[in-house]
């Protein structure tokens, strides 16, 4: 005989779940998310988007407008600089170098930084006062300062610029992280599996990780726009990125060169860089928000 | 109260001198030859050198070495610029007392809009003015500020002609250094036409705040607004409201003082980030403050004088940061200021 | 409930602020122009290396001293070219060539600043002390300042005269080894500036000689204030200067590295006039109805040289190889925008000295990879070439020259780096020989066509610093001292044009261009016009 299922199974939605409905109810939120899917997808497949090499100068066809101008031409769609480049292509490659690197950094920035604040956090008592003070008034200072800094010490170059901004983003993770690690040290659930012979590795990898996973995701988003920010400011100021790389800082720079007459040399560079900011900033507040309602709906 | 104070002031002392060892053994990690790039002197004579390695004591261990150093820093000897070969302490101080009042006026203006239309905004909480104003915040705490400024420049210096876009004030007027304050030093001097340079002044002062300001008026909405929801839904609230205060009265008498409060420490700390976007702006607008110095100082690679502006911008931030905490453990111990979150 | 009241409470502090901000910025938007003090602001574009252009001659530190603060035995006409006096009012001329007596004007006052109150009128002396600073190497005052006079070693100056004589106080005569014509022209060249010989007593006696120099004293039209390294060059008006001039009581100039800058400022307003403007910038000038531009075509070169004292870059066929790798037409377009002609040799076609048949080296790729490997360059050998890093007439844009070469070098196997530096240490790397090639120019001082030929090739001329491809050749010095000695232009010509001819067969540098000269300023500037033998003069310039 069938068995007749009066009532549907309860559904409990994982947490992860429930932040992602409150998310998608978040309609700018989820229409910045695709925009940085789209980021994410130019960085991965820009050289076979671009219509030119972004390095191809073409001397006939300098300071081109954009194709919406009427001295434009379409085949250049958002015209040419000051040297005949394309800018399209010179402005996608600028989004893949600007955003891929800005990635890595942060990606390398977490890695770093969440392994040195869950040492600090979960060692106990011996750690001075002093050294978490220091930590915090470093903090203090924000990351484009420390990053000017280390290039005014190792020097200009996209290389230095690297390491100088993923420096700088380290200390944010190491003291978010050890907050963190702080906390939930004290939870019980950590206790019983520190009763149950769990090494320190397993504890953080079992336990605390997949609970601190939300923290992160939000820090890596600030993190995120932060580094965008500082790579193209160090690559406008010619710290970083020289030309000819097409990173959008250094695209902003060379055209202040013919901004007069080439107005967007400045304006698209810039817009991209302003998209990307926005795009990442949204998610990010987005999921601050899914991240607080999620259960009070 | 002294026990705070005692430890701030010895975190303080640490931390400079932590900085000025670092400063001091950048003449060591600097290419060249190190007293060079101690002193800013170059191509000395053999008798010159050797009295100048007895000064910094060259012979000597490295801590003595250091301890030379600092006593110069202390006597005011910051060394000599490679390229213009002048004293740096004299330098550093006019760059930065020129950054320093950018950045704030730069915060006053952006307490002047962010402040009212955080509490608008709280106020109206999921209203549409809420939404509008947070979307407005958004676009400008994503704005590059560095871009902010060159598009300020194109639209209102170039098109318009409103603003001038480069100095603080036309080179026309020779203001005397006083305290390095344009403004002020501009009251101070006894400049025949002293309201027209005033005004020149101010005007040379609007676009460059303005656009340092916009990004720090962002967060100044958010943090307020964010403040004024909190307190708005807290109890002693609605005891306001059952005891039969207006809407009005409830807002002055109780919310204004209690949502500010908190956050005020996070407002004033917003002070090094306006001075790190005044830094970039400088650049554009040839502000002759710290920032514009210190790039131009890596760029020339001139390295007494990335040395001294580096030890001068991060002892200035600290020393600012140390003290605003100080302050704040002395008046609110009971520390009820917020994460530092942005919204 | 919250909302109506709430209302009024919220928008009244807003209010408050726009107002205030509207009052900050002044009243009505059209106000562009409020009141200024009186003076004019010219944008240059860098800093002097010295007051003095006696010691240097970049044409920054021209433009700042020698016609501000300085005045010349002789002058030129700006229109005609033709040499007038100066503060010598008349001179004579004996017939064998040899002897010139200057009679020199009278109750010419000096400059009285804060370190200098003159207690004489200009004389005999103040001429005597600055020729025999440079000529006499026993002159206290030679070594003063680095010792290196590089445009009157160029030409010789110190060698050609063998004797000055004091006559009396306002006579003296000057006397050569040899006769030559374009002595009274080198006179009145931007270097050959009168300083005042009381000022360096007194600082001979403070044991601060090399203050002449940094803190200079003259009889020009503007005497100097202050200078501030990066920042700007303060002159005030010289109340007592001998000859008319405008109203102007402050002359600054404003040190702005940055062309867009430049411009910028002047079009708003915080320039009244701004130096080199780059050719991309000069339709936009003509466009804005508040700019003026003016043109005049210029006696100047830009080249590529070569130096010819390090391998490869000795061997005359890797050196033609290498010109014949470039497009010099593809260069015209991007980097002049047509502001300027192909140069076949260096001296330009308004010169009396120039052949237009010259035939220069064409464009040939294939060719020149061919020449390159068969004088032992192989593929992928690399070399530097140095991009001067200020916009000059004779080439706007130096570092964009270079990477379009760099293009073309490719091409033909050859991996070119681009170097450059700030100007005044990039001379001084230059000076010391250590390019492989650079890219720099020639503004000619006078219309002598020795003013090209000399300072640029000759031997003597390495030392002065302006023969940049290093290049000595016994044959050359031998021509141009030849065409000298002759008065009669057909002459002469004879010697240059045979002079030309060598340069390019040894192609120990490659001419690119000659370009006009520009000058752009405000419109309500008046009495600024352009000097095509050397830097710029304010003396005439005013602001209603």
């Amino acid at each position: 005989m069938p068995r007749l299922n009066l009532y549907q199974e309860e559904y409990y939605p994982s947490p992860i779940q429930n932040t992602w409905k409150e998310f998608k109810e978040n309609h700018a939120a989820l229409l910045s998310l695709y925009c940085v899917i789209f980021f994410i997808f130019l960085m991965i497949f820009g050289p076979f988007l671009a219509p030119y090499d972004p390095l191809q100068q073409n001397i006939d066809l300098l300071l081109v407008p954009p194709a919406w101008d009427n001295n434009g031409d379409i085949s250049y769609l958002f015209g040419t600089d000051g040297l005949g480049r394309d800018m399209l292509s010179r402005i996608i490659y600028g989004c893949r170098m600007t955003f891929g690197i800005s990635l890595v950094l942060v990606i390398i920035s977490m890695l770093v930084g969440v392994a040195l604040g869950a040492m600090a956090g979960m060692s106990k008592g011996l750690r001075s006062s002093v050294v978490n003070h220091l930590l915090d008034s470093i903090m203090a200072i924000p990351t484009l300062l420390i990053a000017i800094i280390i290039i005014a010490i190792v020097g200009t170059g996209l290389v230095n610029s690297m390491w100088a901004i993923s420096l700088a983003l380290i200390p944010q993770f190491i003291h978010q992280t050890r907050d963190i690690v702080r906390q939930k040290m004290k939870k019980e659930y950590v206790l019983a599996a520190q009763l149950d012979g769990a090494g320190k590795i397993h504890i953080f990898f079992n336990s605390i990780l997949p609970n601190m996973a939300e923290m992160l995701v939000v820090q890596v988003t600030l993190a995120l726009s932060v580094a965008i920010l500082d790579i193209s400011a160090l690559g406008f100021l010619n710290l970083g990125a020289q030309a000819p790389s097409p990173e959008l800082g250094a695209l902003l720079s060379e055209g202040l060169t013919t901004a007069y007459v080439a107005p967007w040399n400045i304006a698209l560079p810039g817009a991209a860089i302003f998209f990307m900011m926005m795009s990442i900033n949204l998610v990010g507040d987005g999921l601050r928000s899914a991240l607080r309602y999620r259960l009070l709906r | 109260m002294l026990k705070i104070i005692l430890r701030h002031a010895s975190l303080l002392i640490l931390t400079l001198f932590v900085l000025s060892f670092f400063s001091f053994s950048l003449a060591y990690l600097f290419p060249g030859d190190p007293l060079v790039n101690l002193t800013g002197i170059r191509g000395s004579s053999e008798q010159e050198y050797a009295l100048l390695a007895e000064q910094y004591a060259m012979h000597s261990s490295f801590i003595v070495q250091y301890w030379q150093y600092v006593m110069h820093l202390f006597s005011g000897n910051w060394g000599l610029s490679f390229s213009s070969g002048l004293p740096l302490a004299e330098e550093i101080s006019r760059s930065l007392a020129a950054s320093v009042e950018l950045s704030a006026y730069a915060l006053i203006f952006s307490f002047l809009i962010g402040l009212p239309l955080g509490f608008l905004s709280g106020l109206r909480h999921h209203k549409f003015t809420d939404f509008t104003l947070l979307t407005a915040s958004v676009i400008g705490y994503s704005i590059p500020v560095f871009w902010a400024a060159l598009i300020a420049i194109l639209i209102f210096s170039i098109q318009l002609g409103w603003f001038p876009l480069s100095g603080r004030i036309s080179l026309l007027y020779d203001v005397p250094f006083e305290t390095g304050f344009i403004l002020i030093d501009i009251l101070l001097s006894d400049l025949p036409d002293k309201e027209f340079a005033f005004q020149d002044a101010l005007r040379h002062l609007v676009l460059p705040s303005v656009s340092i300001a916009i990004v720090t008026c962002t967060i100044v909405l958010r943090i307020t607004r964010r403040s004024i929801v909190e307190v708005m839904s807290s109890e002693y609230i609605q005891a306001a409201y059952a005891r039969g205060l207006s809407p009005r009265q409830v807002f002055l008498r109780h919310g204004v003082k209690n949502a500010l409060i908190p956050i005020l420490p996070l407002l004033v700390m917003q002070f090094t980030t306006l001075l790190t976007n005044a830094m970039i702006v400088e650049t554009i607008f040839s502000w002759p403050g710290i920032g514009n110095g210190l790039i131009q100082a890596i760029y020339q690679r001139d390295f007494p004088a990335i040395r001294a502006g580096m030890l001068a911008v991060s002892a200035l931030v600290l020393t600012f940061t140390i003290t605003i905490d100080m302050v704040i453990q002395i008046f609110d111990p009971a520390g009820r200021r917020p994460e530092n979150a942005t919204s | 409930m919250l909302v109506s009241q709430q209302h009024a409470s919220c928008f009244i502090p807003v209010t408050v602020i726009l107002t205030v901000m509207l009052t900050l910025m002044g009243c009505s938007p059209e106000n562009t122009h409020y009141q200024q003090p009186n003076g004019i602001i010219y944008c240059s574009e860098g800093n002097p290396a010295s007051f003095n252009p006696q010691l240097d001659t970049s044409g920054t530190t021209v433009d700042v001293s020698s016609h501000q603060i300085y005045d010349r035995l002789l002058d030129f006409d700006l229109i005609t070219g033709e040499i007038i006096p100066g503060l010598a009012s008349s001179w004579i001329t004996s017939t064998d060539g040899l002897t010139y007596t200057f009679q020199l004007r009278k109750n010419i006052v000096f400059h009285s600043t804060s370190y200098f109150a003159p207690t004489r009128t200009f004389d005999a002396d103040d001429v005597i002390f600055s020729f025999n600073r440079w000529r006499d190497k026993n002159h206290p005052y030679h070594e003063v300042s680095g010792g290196r006079y590089p445009y009157i070693n160029s030409v010789g100056l110190g060698d050609l005269i063998s004797d000055i004589k004091r006559i009396n106080r306002y006579r003296v005569e000057i006397t050569l080894v040899r006769p030559e014509s374009s002595f009274l022209a080198n006179l009145a060249t931007d270097f050959s500036i009168i300083l005042s010989a009381e000022y360096a007593d007194q600082l001979a006696k403070a044991d601060t000689p090399e203050l002449i120099d940094t803190h200079p004293i003259g009889t020009g039209p503007f005497k100097f204030n202050s200078f501030r390294q990066d920042r700007y060059v303060r002159f005030d008006a010289h109340p007592l200067y001998w000859r008319e001039r405008s109203t102007t009581e402050q002359l600054i100039f404003d040190i702005t590295p940055s062309s867009s800058l430049r411009l910028a400022k002047l079009m708003t307003g915080e320039c009244d006039s701004m130096a080199f403007p780059t050719h991309s910038q000069l339709d936009i000038i003509r466009k804005r109805k508040e700019l003026t531009l003016d043109e005049k075509p210029g006696l100047n070169v830009g080249f590529w040289a070569f130096n010819t004292a390090k391998a490869p870059f000795d061997n005359p066929e890797v050196r033609r190889a290498l010109a014949m790798a470039i497009d010099k037409n593809a260069l015209m377009e991007a980097i002049y925008f047509g502001s300027a002609i192909p140069a076949t040799s260096i001296i330009p076609p308004s010169s009396w000295a120039f052949q237009p048949d010259t035939r220069s080296s064409t464009y040939n790729p294939l060719g020149a990879a061919k020449l390159l490997r068969e004088n032992g360059v192989e593929e992928g050998f690399s070399m530097t070439i140095w991009a001067m890093p200020v916009e000059r007439a004779y080439n706007p844009n130096a570092m964009k020259m270079a990477e379009l070469m760099q293009r073309y070098l490719r091409d033909v196997g050859i991996d070119a780096n681009i170097v450059s530096y700030e100007w005044s240490t990039f001379r001084a790397r230059l000076n010391q020989g250590l390019h492989d090639s650079v890219l720099i120019g020639w503004s000619a001082d006078n219309g002598d066509p020795d003013n090209f030929f000399r300072p640029l090739l000759t031997c003597s001329a390495i030392d002065s610093g302006t023969n940049r491809a290093r290049w000595c050749s016994k044959e050359y010095d031998k021509l141009i001292d030849q065409a000298l000695t002759y008065t009669n232009q057909e002459d002469r010509a004879y010697f240059y044009s045979k002079a030309i001819e060598m340069i390019n067969d040894e192609m120990p540098l490659m001419p690119i261009a000659h370009a006009f000269r520009y000058q752009a300023y405000r419109d309500n500037l008046t009495g600024i016009e352009i000097n095509p033998y050397g830097g710029i003069q304010f003396r005439n310039v005013s602001k209603p």
